[in-house]
C-alpha cells in the first residue's frame, strides 16, 4: 500500500497553469460561438430585407389572394385552437386525476403525429375521408388538431405537473367544491399560462401550415407566398418576413406574460419549447 | 353561512375522488359487477379523445398501411407497391432522404450543442439565455416556404450572399453549389435544426449537476478530464437521442424542400407528394402509400431509439 | 452496521498512509471576506484549526459557514483574507490541486459510474495504476461498510449509502483537509444517525484535520472537537461544544445552541437586572435599552409548588430522567423548567407554582 508520495508540496496532480478550473468556455469561446451562429442566422434576414425593399411589404396587403388566404389560414387557426384544447385540456386533466396509468399511453399517442410525417398523414386523410368532409376547408381544421396535439398536450401536461393536482383537488373536495366548480375554480385559473402557450403553438403552427393545406389544394397563407412566388418574388419574401415577424411577437409576448404569470406564483421563467416541435409548421 | 358540505358519492360529486363511485361497502356478492362499471365509466373521460385520434389519425394510417399493399386497379392483396418503392428512383429518393437526414441531424446536432452550451455557461438569469432560447424557439419553428424564400434571396443565383461572395472572388455556383440541389437544402435544413438542438439539448445540459463537476474538480480533475468521464459520458445518451429526434425531423420535412425546389429533387416526401398531385404512373397509385408506410417505419425506429436513449439519460440526469 | 467490521477498519485505517500521517495537517483562516453585491456573506472569518482536530461550523442559513467551506475547498476567492494550509498561502492554488477530499450535501456521486469507480476516481487522477486503485477503492468501500455494493450504480444506492460512498472518495485520495458540506442534511433521521457515528469515527481514526458545516446544532455538538457558531458573516463563538453550552458568549450563541427560556425584566444601573420579583447580576453586554429578556436554560430555573406562586403549571414533557415542565408565569410569560421526573410527577396542569432565579449572572438580550 504505497502511500500517495506526496511529501512536500500540495499533492498531485500537477498540471501547468494557474486557476485552470474554469470551463473551456471561457468568455472568449462563448462569444465566438454566439458571434458565428448570430451571423448565420441573421444573414438571410438581412438579404431577404434588401431584396424585398421597403415598398414590397407595403404592397403585400394589396395582393391579389392576400386577404382571402390570411383569413382562411385565421379561420383554420381558430376553429384548430378550439377544437385542440377543447379536446386535450379535459382529456389531459382527467387521466391526471383519474387515470393515471394512462399517462404513459397518451404521452405515447401525442408522440405519433411527430412520428407519421405530415404528408403521409394527409394521404391516408385523403383515403378516407367522406365526400362530404372533403370539400370544405373544415377538414383542414380536423387535421390540425392531430398536429397540434403533440404541443398543446406538452403545455397542458407541463403546467399540470407543476400543480400537484391530486393534492389540490382534494383540498377543494374537503372543502365542499363539487367537481365543475374545482375544474372551473381551481385547476383552469392556475393552468393559464399553459393555454396560453397551447393557444401560440396552435396558431402558430396552424397559420405556417404548408404540406396538408396544399396538398388538400387549399390556399391558405402559406400557400398563397409560395403560388404568389411565381408572380412576385419581391412581395412573396416580405410576406416571408411579416410571418417571421409575426410569429417571433406571439412567442416572445407569450413568454414575457407566462415568466411574469410564474414568477408571481413562485415559478421559474418560462420555457414554452420541449422537444420535437418543427417541421410541420410550414411543411 | 350556509355550507354544504358535499358528502363522499353525492350527486353534485360524480366521481368523487376517492370515493370511486361505488361504495366499497355492501355485499361481497355484488362487488364484481359495480367494480367492472366503474372501470368502464371511469374510461368514459377519455373517449371523446380516443374517438378523435382513431377517426383523424389511426384510421388514416391504416388506410395508408393496407393502400401499400393494395392494388389500385383490382384491389386485390400485393407486394408490386413495395417493390417499387424501394427499386430505382423511389430507392434513390430513400437513399437521399436518408443522407441529408443523417447530415442534417449529426451537423445541426455538434453545432447545436456548442451553442448551448455558451449560454449554459452564462450566468444565471441574464439577457443573453432568455434571447437565444427565445430565438432558438422562433427560429426552430420557422421552415417551410417562408425560410426557403429567405434564402433563395440570401444564397439563389443572385442572392445576396451569393454576390458578397463574388465580390471576394469566390463564386459558389462556378464551383458547382446550387441552392436547388440537396447541398442548398442542407444549408437550409440547418436553419431550423440547429435551433431545435439547442432547445432540446439545453435541458440535458442543465441536469449536470454542478455537483459533480465540483467533486471531480475536488479530487484532481481538470476540464478535460470532467469530460472525459463525466459530463461526456453523461451527455451522450441525451445527445444521440436529440440527433436522432432531428433526423425524424430532417427526415419528415416537405415544405421547405418542395419550395426550394419545386420537388425537382427526388427526396422521400417529396416524391409521395407528388402522387397526391397526379403525377402518377397509371398502375402505380398505391406507391405512393407504399412510400409513407417506409418513411413511417423508418422514423418510428428513430424515435423508439430516441425514448429508450432519453429513459437511460433520465435515470442519471435525476 | 459496521460494528462487524470495525475491526477490519481500524486495521486498514491504520495502514493507509499513516506514513503522512505524523503531523496532520493545520488550517488557518485569516480575516476571510466575501461580498456577493451587497451582503456581507463573511466578514474577516479567522479560524485556527489544530492537525486532526474536527471543528464545525454552525449556524442559520445564510451565515456564511458554507462560503467559508468553499473558499477553503477552492471553489470560490475571498475577497480579502487567506487560507494557509501548515502555514502556507494556498489562495491562489486552483481547487484541483489543493488536496482536500470534499464531501457534498447530496447527489454528488458521479452517476455513469459504479461506487468503486467514483471511489477510484480521485486515484486514477493522481495516474494511480488500474489494479491498484480498484484496490485501494475496495479497501475504502470496506471501510465505510459497502463491499457489497462496490458495482452498483448511484441510483441503485439510497441515500445513507450514497453519502458514504462520497465519504470513501474523499478519504481514497488521502487528503490533507476533509471538507463536509452539510452531508446529513438530506438523509433521514435514522440514517443521519449512524452515519454521524461513523464519520466521527473514521475522522479520528485517520486524523485528518476536518471542517464540518451544518445548520442542526446537534449534529455538531455531538461530532466536533470544537463548535464555532456564526451568524451574518461573522464567528460569534469557537470553543468546545460543553463550553457552548454552559457559557455562551453571546445571546445569539446561547439561544441557538440548546434551548432558553426568555423573561422579561429590567436593566438596573448598577449592572444588576430585575427579574422575576428579584435582581440578579448580568454578565457580558448589555443592550441600549433598559427593557430586556434575561436569558435562562430550562435547568437553570428553580421552581416551588404553592399557592399564590408566579406561574400556573401548562404542559408537561417526558423525556426520561427529566421532565420539561411549561409554566405560565404572570405577565403572559411562557417558561420550561426542568425537574425529576418523581418530582414533575405531583406537577398536574393548573398546579400553582413560584419560579425563581438563582443568584448566578445571567446573559440578557434585547427584549422581543
Amino acid at each position: 500500500m504505497a502511500a500517495l508520495g506526496r511529501a512536500g508540496g500540495i499533492g498531485p496532480p500537477r498540471i501547468g497553469g494557474s486557476r485552470g478550473s474554469s470551463p473551456w468556455a471561457s468568455t472568449g469561446w462563448r462569444w465566438l460561438i454566439l458571434v458565428l451562429a448570430s451571423v448565420y442566422f441573421l444573414i438571410p434576414l438581412i438579404a431577404a430585407l434588401r431584396f424585398a425593399g421597403i415598398s414590397s411589404f407595403g404592397s403585400v396587403i394589396s395582393q391579389s389572394g392576400f386577404t382571402s388566404s390570411l383569413a382562411l389560414s385565421v379561420r383554420l387557426a381558430v376553429i384548430t385552437t378550439i377544437i385542440t384544447i377543447a379536446l386535450m385540456l379535459p382529456t389531459t386533466v382527467y387521466v391526471h386525476l383519474r387515470l393515471p396509468k394512462l399517462r404513459r399511453l397518451l404521452e405515447g399517442i401525442t408522440i405519433l403525429p411527430i412520428v407519421i410525417p405530415p404528408v403521409v398523414l394527409i394521404v391516408g386523410v385523403l383515403q378516407i375521408a367522406p365526400g362530404f368532409l372533403k370539400s370544405t376547408e373544415y377538414l383542414l381544421a380536423l387535421v390540425y388538431v392531430i398536429l397540434a396535439m403533440p404541443f398543446a398536450y406538452r403545455a397542458i401536461d407541463a403546467g399540470l405537473r407543476a400543480l400537484d393536482l391530486k393534492t389540490i383537488t382534494e383540498a377543494a373536495s374537503s372543502l365542499g367544491a363539487g367537481w365543475i366548480t374545482t375544474l372551473w375554480r381551481v385547476i383552469l385559473p392556475n393552468l393559464r399560462t399553459a393555454l396560453l402557450s397551447a393557444t401560440v403553438l396552435t396558431v402558430a403552427l396552424v397559420l405556417g401550415e404548408f404540406t396538408i393545406a396544399s396538398l388538400d389544394l387549399y390556399q391558405t397563407f402559406p400557400v398563397w407566398i409560395y403560388v404568389n412566388s411565381q408572380t412576385s418574388g419581391q412581395v412573396s419574401v416580405a410576406a416571408s418576413l411579416l410571418a417571421l415577424f409575426v410569429t417571433w411577437l406571439f412567442l416572445m409576448a407569450i413568454t414575457v406574460i407566462g415568466t411574469r404569470q410564474s414568477r408571481k406564483t413562485g415559478g421559474g421563467s418560462v420555457t414554452l419549447f420541449t422537444v420535437a416541435r418543427q417541421e410541420t409548421r410550414g411543411d | 353561512m350556509d355550507q354544504t358540505v358535499a358528502a363522499p358519492g353525492s350527486l353534485a360529486d360524480p366521481g368523487a375522488l376517492g370515493s370511486g363511485g361505488a361504495a366499497a361497502s355492501g355485499p361481497p356478492g355484488r362487488l364484481t359487477v359495480p367494480r367492472a362499471l366503474r372501470g368502464l365509466r371511469r374510461a368514459l373521460g377519455v373517449v371523446p379523445f380516443g374517438v378523435y385520434v382513431t377517426l383523424f389519425l389511426l384510421l388514416p394510417m391504416i388506410a395508408v398501411a393496407i393502400g401499400a399493399f393494395r392494388n389500385s386497379s383490382t384491389g386485390s392483396f400485393t407486394l408490386s407497391n413495395v417493390k417499387t418503392a424501394t427499386h430505382g428512383v423511389y430507392l434513390h429518393g430513400f437513399e437521399q432522404s436518408i443522407v441529408l437526414s443523417v447530415i442534417t441531424s449529426i451537423l445541426p446536432g455538434i453545432f447545436g450543442l456548442l451553442i448551448a452550451y455558451a449560454i449554459f455557461t452564462a450566468k444565471r438569469g441574464t439577457v443573453l439565455r432568455q434571447v437565444v432560447v427565445t430565438a432558438s424557439g422562433v427560429f426552430a419553428n420557422f421552415g417551410g416556404v417562408p425560410l426557403a424564400f429567405l434564402f433563395i434571396a440570401t444564397l439563389g443565383s443572385s442572392g445576396l450572399a451569393t454576390k458578397w461572395l463574388i465580390d471576394i472572388g469566390f463564386d459558389p455556383y462556378a464551383h458547382g453549389f446550387s441552392l436547388y440541389s440537396l447541398a442548398g437544402v442542407v444549408v437550409v435544413y440547418m436553419y431550423f435544426q440547429i435551433p431545435l438542438m439547442v432547445l432540446v439539448i439545453l435541458p440535458a445540459l442543465e441536469g449536470l449537476r454542478p455537483a459533480w463537476r465540483e467533486a471531480a474538480e475536488n479530487l484532481g480533475a481538470r476540464s478535460w478530464d470532467y469530460w472525459r468521464f463525466v459530463g461526456g459520458p453523461v451527455l451522450l445518451p441525451s445527445f444521440l437521442g436529440c440527433v436522432l429526434l432531428l433526423f425524424g425531423s430532417a427526415l419528415s420535412a416537405y415544405a421547405t424542400a418542395e419550395a426550394l425546389t419545386n420537388g425537382t429533387i427526388p427526396l422521400t416526401s417529396i416524391q409521395i407528394g407528388s402522387f397526391l398531385n397526379g403525377n402518377v404512373i397509371a398502375g402505380q397509385e398505391n406507391v405512393g402509400k407504399a412510400l409513407g408506410l417506409g418513411m413511417v417505419v423508418i422514423i418510428a425506429v428513430a424515435m423508439m431509439l430516441y425514448v429508450a436513449l432519453q429513459r437511460r439519460a433520465a435515470k442519471w440526469l435525476r | 452496521m459496521t460494528t462487524n467490521t470495525a475491526g477490519n477498519a481500524a486495521a486498514t485505517a491504520a495502514g493507509i498512509g499513516q506514513a503522512d500521517r505524523s503531523g496532520g495537517t493545520s488550517v488557518l483562516l485569516q480575516d476571510l471576506s466575501r461580498v456577493f453585491g451587497t451582503t456581507r456573506a463573511l466578514d474577516g472569518l479567522s479560524i485556527e484549526m489544530a492537525p486532526g482536530e474536527l471543528v464545525a461550523l454552525l449556524g442559520p442559513s445564510g451565515c456564511g459557514k458554507t462560503t467559508a467551506l468553499r473558499i477553503v475547498a477552492g471553489f470560490e476567492s475571498a475577497d480579502a483574507g487567506s487560507v494557509m494550509i501548515d502555514g502556507k498561502d494556498i489562495s491562489s492554488v486552483p481547487a484541483s490541486r489543493r488536496d482536500m477530499g470534499m464531501v457534498f450535501q447530496s447527489y454528488s456521486l458521479f452517476p455513469n459510474m459504479s461506487a468503486l469507480d467514483n471511489v477510484a476516481f480521485g486515484l486514477r487522477m493522481r495516474k494511480l495504476g488500474t489494479a491498484q486503485r480498484r484496490q485501494r477503492a475496495g479497501e475504502l468501500l470496506d471501510m465505510v461498510g459497502l463491499a457489497d455494493q462496490a458495482s452498483q450504480y448511484p441510483h441503485q444506492l439510497s441515500g445513507g449509502q450514497q453519502q458514504r460512498v462520497a465519504l470513501a472518495r474523499a478519504l481514497a485520495i488521502e487528503p490533507r483537509v476533509l471538507l463536509l458540506d452539510e452531508p446529513l442534511s438530506a438523509l433521514d433521521a435514522k440514517v443521519r444517525l449512524q452515519l454521524r457515528e461513523q464519520i466521527r469515527t473514521l475522522q479520528q481514526r485517520l486524523g485528518t484535520t476536518t471542517l464540518f458545516v451544518t445548520h442542526d446544532q446537534e449534529e455538531a455538538l455531538s461530532m466536533a472537537d470544537r463548535v464555532g457558531v456564526m451568524r451574518q458573516g461573522k464567528l460569534e463563538q469557537i470553543a468546545a461544544p460543553d463550553e457552548l453550552y454552559e457559557d455562551p458568549a453571546t445571546a445569539f450563541v446561547a439561544e441557538f445552541v440548546g434551548i432558553m427560556n426568555r423573561i422579561p425584566g429590567e436593566l438596573q444601573g448598577s449592572g444588576t437586572v430585575s427579574v422575576l420579583g428579584g435582581a440578579v447580576p448580568v454578565r457580558g453586554e448589555s443592550p441600549a435599552d433598559q427593557a430586556v429578556d434575561v436569558l435562562v436554560r430550562p435547568e437553570g430555573l428553580t421552581m416551588q409548588v404553592g399557592p399564590n406562586g408566579n406561574g400556573i403549571v401548562t404542559t408537561r414533557n417526558f423525556l426520561g430522567s427529566v421532565t420539561r415542565v411549561g409554566v405560565l408565569l404572570d405577565g403572559d410569560v411562557a417558561v420550561q423548567v426542568d425537574k425529576s421526573s418523581s418530582e414533575a410527577a405531583a406537577l398536574t396542569p393548573g398546579t400553582s407554582v413560584s419560579v425563581s432565579l438563582p443568584a448566578q449572572p445571567v446573559l440578557v438580550a434585547p427584549r422581543r
